[in-house]
């Protein structure tokens, strides 16, 4: 196992709510609600790459918000899958910010989008091959390294299957989280738009996935894109979490459960914001299920008795 | 193999179309088009958002086949998003369809410019109190040599686009028409309260705050001008809140 451990709670900030209630995306169009009515939330997940300046709104009002509520930060940028080396002075930055507001958590994704200097803006894929396998972990100890935390890695949603690949997602990932001490977050959405982007089944893809190594939960919306001759499902992050994904999530709670394990959850937003209250309901959804999942455990349990 | 599958996003180099597992061709390019599409529909939305005027200026449709071009040729370099678009002023100047609008270029470096200093560091102003309390206690006030941020731009520009900005900015709707657009004009950028902010100014105000940022006494950078008004000066800067010491010695440049 790794040396690094999630840090959960800096000692000059408040006591977390975090591992108990879900979180939801922090979106600069919340900044002033947030501060105004301090609603009842585990956490709010920013994305790394916004907070990076020296200075402008965005950072002012994270700081007032980390004031009040636990964060988790959300990279979008290190390239962990890239074939080219990590870019040192970017992950530097990184590791400044969170060292400056002790997230919960700090996450990335099973993808690439840096290829030398160029930055794509896009999760792009990668093989489940040998050559990869080693290359990700490579990276991926040498982020642990910096920021001197376990990290959590995503599960990618993709649009298509490389010819090369010999593993399946979830051995890579296993074998991942074996090697680097590496943590994981489930995207149920994702899990969702890759199995029917290629043919396959959420469930029999949950089941196993390892869930041991589970440290976080995301929950998003996704579309269907427009052509009709091979309909996909996109990763949009841009309507409420669909009944399907839902569902998984309840699968996926019931899974932990039996394993006596529980897992924060965020609901994921990035685009066609809807009002903040819309998004504290889904999270509070969210809870509802987990809540359920236990209580039909408990009262299993005292029927055995 | 990223190489190929970079190409195969921005041009139509196929060599990618051999790693994605498909049964027709027709299925590789249904597929690929969703990775086509988030990179260059994410990086030209990402150039809307920091060139807003831009956008608005030349329409929709023109700014994205623009940003489009664009993007094809000078892919970002840093994944700070916010920090996209450093050579789009130079790519303008040089983009044949908008040549018609010789200020463009210039106005899309002076967003540009509005958003890297937005998002540059904060430095302490004094409020209205604290400017107050140094000119009182100055035996004589037009000795005191008055400091702005050290991220504080003055800049001519042959185009009035301080005006062009603000006649969008002001209400989103823009009047290019009521803009004497080949007019030159002088423009204070600086930050307060957390945004970088853009004022046009005169000639004579435009002496004054070069001044300043010399580190020359108030008397010293007085211009030589009937035109200009000391009191009211002093009153925007402080209602900018871009004062940001006071000192009755010369201050070092930072």
């Amino acid at each position: 196992m790794s040396r690094f451990t999630p840090k959960v709670e800096g000692g000059k900030f408040p006591p977390s709510t975090f591992s108990s209630l879900s979180g939801i995306s922090l979106k600069p169009a919340y900044y002033q609600s947030i501060l105004s009515d301090l609603p009842e939330v585990g956490f709010f997940e920013i994305h790394a790459e916004n907070y990076l300046s020296k200075g402008g709104p965005a950072r002012h009002y994270l700081h007032q918000i980390r004031e009040h509520y636990p964060l988790t930060v959300h990279g979008v940028g290190l390239s962990i899958g890239g074939e080219t080396a990590l870019d040192l002075e970017h992950l530097k930055r990184v590791a400044t910010l969170v060292d400056e507001i002790q997230p919960a958590i700090f996450s990335e994704h099973l993808a690439w989008s840096t290829h030398y200097s160029q930055f794509l803006n896009d999760l792009l894929p990668v093989p489940y091959d040998r050559p990869t396998l080693d290359r990700v972990c490579r990276h991926i100890e040498q982020v642990q390294e910096c920021l001197q935390r376990q990290i959590l890695l995503e599960n990618p949603s993709t649009y298509f299957s490389f010819t090369r690949s010999n593993m399946s997602e979830t051995d890579f990932i296993r074998e991942i989280a074996k090697r680097t001490g590496c943590g994981l977050l489930l995207d149920i959405n994702n899990v969702e738009v890759s199995c029917f982007n290629n043919r396959t089944n959420p469930y029999d893809y949950l089941n196993d996935f390892p869930l041991d190594a589970v440290g976080q939960m995301h929950l998003a919306g996704h579309t269907v894109d427009g052509n009709t001759i091979l309909p996909l499902k996109i990763d949009s992050h841009d309507e409420p979490v669909s009944d399907d994904v839902w569902t998984l999530y309840q699968h996926t709670c019931r899974q932990l459960n039996s394993l006596n394990l529980a897992s924060p959850t965020l609901i994921e937003r990035d685009g066609n914001l809807p009002l903040l209250s819309e998004l504290l309901a889904e999270a509070r959804y969210a809870d509802t299920i987990r809540q359920n999942v236990l209580m039909e455990s408990e009262s299993r349990y005292e029927q055995r008795i | 193999m990223n190489n190929e599958f970079k190409a195969a996003l921005l041009t139509d180099d196929t060599r990618f179309y051999r790693e994605i597992d498909a049964q027709t061709m027709q299925e590789k390019e249904i597929r690929l088009n969703v990775y086509r599409n988030n990179v260059v529909v994410s990086l030209i939305d990402a150039l809307a958002d920091i060139f807003p005027v831009t956008q608005a200026l030349v329409g929709d449709d023109f700014f994205r086949a623009m940003a489009k071009q664009y993007l094809l040729v000078s892919p970002p370099e840093s994944p700070i998003i916010s920090e996209y678009g450093h050579f789009f002023s130079d790519f303008i100047r040089q983009f044949d369809p908008a040549k018609t609008l010789p200020f463009l270029a210039d106005l899309a470096a002076l967003e540009y410019n509005l958003l890297t200093l937005t998002n540059d560091a904060e430095y302490r102003t004094l409020d209205h109190e604290e400017v107050a309390t140094a000119f009182a206690q100055a035996e004589d006030p037009s000795e005191l040599y008055l400091s702005l941020p050290p991220t504080t731009q003055l800049l001519t520009s042959p185009f009035a686009i301080g005006s062009l900005y603000q006649a969008h900015r002001n209400d989103g709707r823009l009047r290019l028409n009521q803009v004497a657009i080949n007019e030159c004009e002088y423009l204070l950028i600086a930050k307060s309260h957390l945004i970088a902010q853009l004022h046009v100014i005169s000639y004579e105000e435009a002496r004054f705050f070069k001044q300043l940022l010399q580190n020359k006494s108030l008397e010293e950078a007085l211009p030589d001008s009937n035109d200009f008004d000391l009191g009211a000066t002093l009153a925007k800067l402080i209602e900018w809140k871009l004062i940001s010491y006071i000192a009755v010695q010369p201050i070092k440049a930072e």
